[in-house]
């Protein structure tokens, strides 16, 4: 009786340390603080590895999108170990595979937070999963940078996720614009596919060619997991569209266009949405490089390919070869500088609020990116170093080019057209101009 | 131009296509007893073999038969080496199925470890587009349909008249009377692998003539596909593959044509449902009652 009292008492004494411990690793962990000032003095966090997780799909339909990121973190965290890393703290990149699939990013997200002690901003978040995934990293107080379009993050209410391009609505916005203007087209057709990220395409595109004054063709859905698409590539012939809005749905782009081509006996313009250079390899060899040049556009956001960041970015980029087998190719990725420039504004924001937890430093993200006025422009994280112990207040003009933080956290930039070339790499043909845009847009 | 009847054409090449890798998928199944789920893989691994070859110069035929010998090789070798330890141990039903899911994920991603994640496309010579009314089909998919065509008879009259067809039929019904009866079942079963393989891998080779482009992921769908046709027709049944093919790849064609394309798989899933919940034993197998 005594004993079983005994471990009763010791039982009770146990539960009792573990609530108080666990109420005290929450009141300390990583972002529970909500304040808005630096902490009075900066930690000491030398030998210490703070890691940047890339939570995006690295197999499926969407493989491609996960390296962008991880290349964009190499290059950062390459610069920012360089210069000493924020408090002596060295920067890795850890990559978690969300498969491009809800279902499974949920608990790859889980894992992450669960296992990554040292965690301190996620990049990714792509369309594939952002709607599932950034709820859960706020909840977490966890800082995210995504170039997810999606319209739902259009008036973001998530304090803890910045997105660093502009929605999907206005690209294609834009694309309508430059079909009406540029290519003189009065019958348009859309091509989306059936998943979320591609659907928020669809409605502005709609509202932009009626504001435009122009008829839509056909509107198909396609079933991206379908392996062929004859009968949806003979509807869209049938309505004889000028030109075709469609997205760079990874794979089955190729088999489209191509069945695209068979159908109609040549190809028919083709502006792409979410184009990069992954999709060359695949549809040049479906409809042949001569009509992928000719025949297919697409828009990205303006990415400034010159300047001392965009300059600094690619030697660390080129740089981190070994890391990541053929990283020069996303030179050509927007992805990849703006998530670059994510990890930078991090790093320089941990140095502003004196500590490396996300909610300490979350508030001096915007203040970086967007500036007060007097604030002196840094193009690196060791000029933002020097600047900050000088007194300054700083200013971040990145690799990828002015980043402006609204109020819901996005950042906008005006859409620029591309093509590939013969080599598949993409070359500016114009920045759309943001009027053209505007009037399809009805703002 | 009529997109319904421009969809019937369409859905020859689907049937076609899915009816080679759905006799070959169903011929193992039946033989052996065991869901192979590692085929969608094997499937794609076939088409990479024809695009390989296709880069260096090879005919896209030859590269057909080149996809045929290497799934041949390789699905004895899963056999052989992976399923055969694991039936010796008794190992189940549904543990079986398992040890094929793995064993196709381990070839999808040791294939993605190698081809990348990026698409790729089989640059096949599709010839001169044939017209009869609005169907319109090209060369290239015409020998396809021929191809599928001399596939299917010819496995329906190895099944018929062959001794190694009778053999596969007994160890089929029952591989204990058969072994009883002097059918040698462990060499039938290696040799239905080795057929089921050679299928898989042109199945492959014509997947990717057919689609032009893939990836390493393009199996996932595609095998669900192929597991619908073969269970409508009847598990274990080749002529009920042939017929699920047909179905299969009929209905989802006429639905993105006549309703939206978003709906073709759900119509085609449909049936499936209706199928199993009606006839269990495959819409084109006699009821044994």
């Amino acid at each position: 009786m005594l004993g079983s009292l005994r471990r009763s008492h010791a039982t009770r004494i146990t539960a009792v340390g573990i609530v108080g411990a666990a109420l005290l690793a929450a009141c300390g962990g990583t972002g529970s603080s909500s304040s808005s000032g630096p902490i009075a003095s900066p930690p000491n966090l030398s030998g210490q590895t703070l890691t940047i997780g890339d939570l995006a799909p690295f197999t499926g339909p969407d493989a491609q999108l996960g390296p962008i990121f991880l290349a964009g973190c190499y290059a950062a965290t390459r610069e920012i170990n360089a210069a000493g890393g924020p408090f002596g703290a060295k920067f890795d990149c850890k990559s978690f595979d969300t498969r491009g699939d809800p279902a499974d990013a949920v608990p790859a997200t889980r894992q992450m937070l669960a296992s990554t002690p040292n965690l301190v901003a996620v990049v990714g978040a792509t369309s594939d999963e952002a709607a599932t995934v950034v709820p859960i990293l706020n909840a977490s107080k966890m800082v995210v940078f995504a170039v997810t379009g999606q319209s739902e993050f259009d008036k973001n209410t998530f304090p803890y996720f910045y997105r660093l391009n502009p929605s999907d609505a206005a690209e294609a916005q834009a694309l309508i614009a430059y079909a009406h203007f540029e290519q003189h087209a009065t019958r348009v057709a859309l091509a989306f596919g059936n998943d979320i990220g591609s659907q928020t395409f669809v409605q502005p595109a709609i509202d932009a060619i009626k504001r435009a004054g122009m008829t839509l063709a056909s509107n198909v859905t396609l079933d991206l997991n379908a392996t062929s698409f004859r009968t949806e590539a003979a509807t869209i012939i049938q309505s004889k569209p000028d030109v075709i809005i469609s997205e760079a749905f990874g794979p089955a782009a190729a088999s489209f266009l191509s069945e695209l081509k068979q159908e109609n006996g040549k190809m028919l313009p083709v502006n792409l949405t979410s184009v990069d250079p992954t999709l060359y390899q695949g549809i040049a060899g479906a409809i042949g490089a001569a009509d992928v040049s000719q025949y297919l556009i697409g828009a990205s956001p303006k990415t400034y390919n010159s300047g001392p960041a965009y300059e600094l970015f690619k030697t660390q980029l080129l740089a981190s070869a070994s890391q990541l087998t053929g990283i020069d190719k996303f030179l050509h990725f927007h992805g990849t500088p703006r998530m670059y420039d994510g990890i930078i504004l991090s790093a320089l924001a941990m140095l502003m609020a004196n500590s490396q937890k996300p909610g300490d430093y979350l508030p001096f993200i915007k203040k970086i990116a967007n500036g007060a006025s007097g604030a002196t422009v840094v193009t690196s994280y060791t000029d933002g170093v020097a600047a900050l112990k000088a007194g300054k207040t700083i200013q971040y003009l990145g690799a990828s080019g002015p980043i402006d933080f609204n109020q819901y956290n996005n950042s906008s930039a005006p859409y620029e057209v591309d093509h590939f070339d013969a080599t598949g790499n993409l070359q500016i043909i114009q920045t759309i101009p943001p009027e053209q845009v505007a009037k399809v847009a009805g703002t | 131009m009529s997109v319904f009847i421009a969809s019937l054409g369409f859905a020859l090449v689907s049937s076609a296509v899915l009816a080679v890798a759905g006799v070959g998928f169903t011929l193992q199944f039946g033989v052996t007893d065991v869901m192979n789920l590692a085929y969608g893989a094997v499937l794609i691994l076939g088409a990479y073999v024809t695009y390989v070859l296709s880069q260096h110069g090879v005919n896209v035929w030859l590269g057909l038969v080149a996809a045929g010998v290497v799934g041949a090789v390789i699905s004895v070798a899963i056999n052989s080496y992976i399923l055969t330890p694991f039936l010796k141990r008794k190992t189940s039903h549904i543990g079986m199925v398992i040890v094929t899911l793995a064993v196709g994920l381990v070839i999808a991603n040791v294939l993605l470890a190698f081809a990348g994640p990026n698409g790729v496309a089989l640059n096949a010579d599709q010839g001169a587009t044939l017209r009869w009314g609005d169907i319109d089909l090209t060369v290239l998919q015409v020998e396809i349909i021929g191809l599928s065509i001399v596939l299917m008879i010819g496995i329906a009259l190895m099944l018929t008249y062959t001794r190694l067809g009778k053999a596969m039929r007994a160890t089929a019904a029952n591989p204990t009377l058969a072994r009883n009866c002097g059918v040698r079942t462990s060499r039938v079963i290696t040799l239905t692998w080795l057929i089921s393989g050679g299928l898989c891998g042109v199945a492959g080779a014509v997947f990717a003539m057919n689609v032009g482009a893939f990836t390493p992921a393009s199996a996932g769908t595609f095998l669900v596909v192929v597991l619908a046709a073969s269970i409508v027709g009847g598990v274990g049944r080749p002529y009920g593959a042939m017929a699920g093919a047909l179905l299969i790849g009929f209905s989802t064609e006429i639905t993105a044509a006549i309703l939206a394309p978003e709906y073709k798989y759900v119509v085609a899933f449909a049936l499936l449902f209706i199928a199993m919940a009606t006839r269990p034993q495959g819409l084109f197998v006699r009821s044994s009652a």
